[in-house]
């Protein structure tokens, strides 16, 4: 037992956020060599330990949290407000995205044909898959809710099938957009149509795919008794995100897709 | 200390997870499955859970409590050893703060405003 007069949690040493930063600059200059060279090996190191670092780290809290009790009320209070502080990072840059976007699109340049969508680009229905890829966040927004109410109410059944299916509607999210953008009429090289579409939503479908690993990652915990009815605060940071991801997809379509087309 | 800790509370979950009909009855049985801070809490989480039952504080969470300063109604300044540091702000906005020692015995008084400071024993569950 500790012998502190204070209830926050003084870390031990770890190597996992050095290991963190290593496989951030392994994966950005391996991305860049795999564009210039076509050589994967960088990417796939940096890729390898980024892999290492989370499975090491998020073990590491869980131990710390679930099993070694140093969690305490004002821990949780900033862990919750780092979840916050982040998501708000995360929205700063899409807006950075859409401000492209719509800089783009009100006054569209000559060289597009001073219209938008630009001369020659055939946009995506928005009243076709863009409509089902609406309904799919927004109803794993009500299965999340659904999970959570489950675990403060202490139902666990319930609290397993509305997780799991949040992360199914997240895969199928992922397998409809790919989908999309295999059969896309336009690319990333078509001017600056395919440019702001593509990284907008390209940058989304990545913060998908992060979301529904961090759901999936939720799932075991819970299956192994982690959770309690008042401290959950994992599955609070995955819900919290899951559902940022959902309104940034709300905006990406009423912008890009509905009103851009 | 943390290590032996770890193995067991591992090793605890390893085995209930294995015999799941068992504990899933036993688990969390009033609630429905999921276990409650009072089930499962373990370490200082479960230290402070208790204490704030018992209307403890321990680890100095909650505000401390205001006092008028007076020789009749010092403020008590709770410690673990016989002295602790003070860093007076006489008026509110002050931005100038007065630090000194205050030892055990008698109530002390801030040298620039003058309110009364008295230190009491703080004990620390083990």
């Amino acid at each position: 037992m500790a012998h502190q007069a204070h209830a926050y949690h003084m870390v031990d040493p770890s190597p996992w956020p050095l290991t963190g930063a290593i496989s951030a600059l392994l994966m950005t200059s391996g991305l860049a060599t795999w564009f210039v060279y076509k050589t994967t090996t960088l990417l796939f190191l940096g890729t390898t330990l980024l892999l290492l670092t989370m499975f090491q780290w998020w073990r590491l809290i869980i131990r710390e949290s679930t099993f070694q009790g140093h969690h305490t009320t004002p821990v949780q209070k900033g862990l919750r407000y780092g979840m916050v502080l982040f998501i708000t990072s995360e929205v700063f840059f899409f807006i950075g995205f859409f401000w492209a976007f719509y800089h783009s699109s009100l006054a569209p340049a000559i060289e597009l044909g001073g219209l938008w969508p630009p001369t020659g680009i055939t946009p995506l229905d928005p009243f076709e898959v863009p409509l089902l890829n609406t309904a799919v966040p927004l109803a794993s927004g009500v299965t999340v809710t659904w999970a959570h109410h489950s675990i403060m109410e202490g139902a666990r059944k319930p609290a397993l099938q509305s997780l799991t299916l949040t992360v199914l509607l997240g895969l199928y999210f992922t397998a409809l957009q790919a989908m999309e953008y295999y059969e896309a009429p336009f690319t990333l090289a078509d001017g600056v149509y395919g440019c702001t579409f593509f990284v907008a939503t390209g940058f989304h479908g990545l913060h998908v795919i992060i979301g529904t690993t961090f759901s999936m990652v939720c799932l075991l915990p819970h299956t192994h008794y982690h959770f309690t009815s008042n401290h959950h605060f994992g599955f609070d940071a995955a819900a919290w995100y899951w559902h940022f991801v959902a309104v940034v997809w709300l905006f990406l379509y009423i912008s890009i897709y509905w009103w851009g087309s | 200390m943390a290590a032996r800790l770890l193995l067991r509370s591992a090793f605890r979950a390893a085995t209930t997870c294995r015999a799941v009909p068992v504990p899933a009855l036993t688990r969390g049985v009033t609630t429905g499955g999921i276990p409650t801070d009072e089930e499962q809490a373990t370490g200082l989480e479960k230290q402070v859970l208790k204490s704030m039952k018992e209307g403890k504080d321990p680890y100095s969470i909650l505000k401390p409590k205001e006092y008028a300063g007076t020789k009749d109604d010092p403020h008590l300044v709770p410690s673990v050893t016989n002295k602790r540091i003070v860093g007076c702000v006489c008026e509110e906005d002050n931005t100038a703060v007065i630090w000194f020692w205050l030892h055990e015995g008698e109530a002390q008084r801030c040298p620039s405003c003058g309110s009364h400071y008295k230190l009491v024993p703080h004990e620390l569950p083990h």
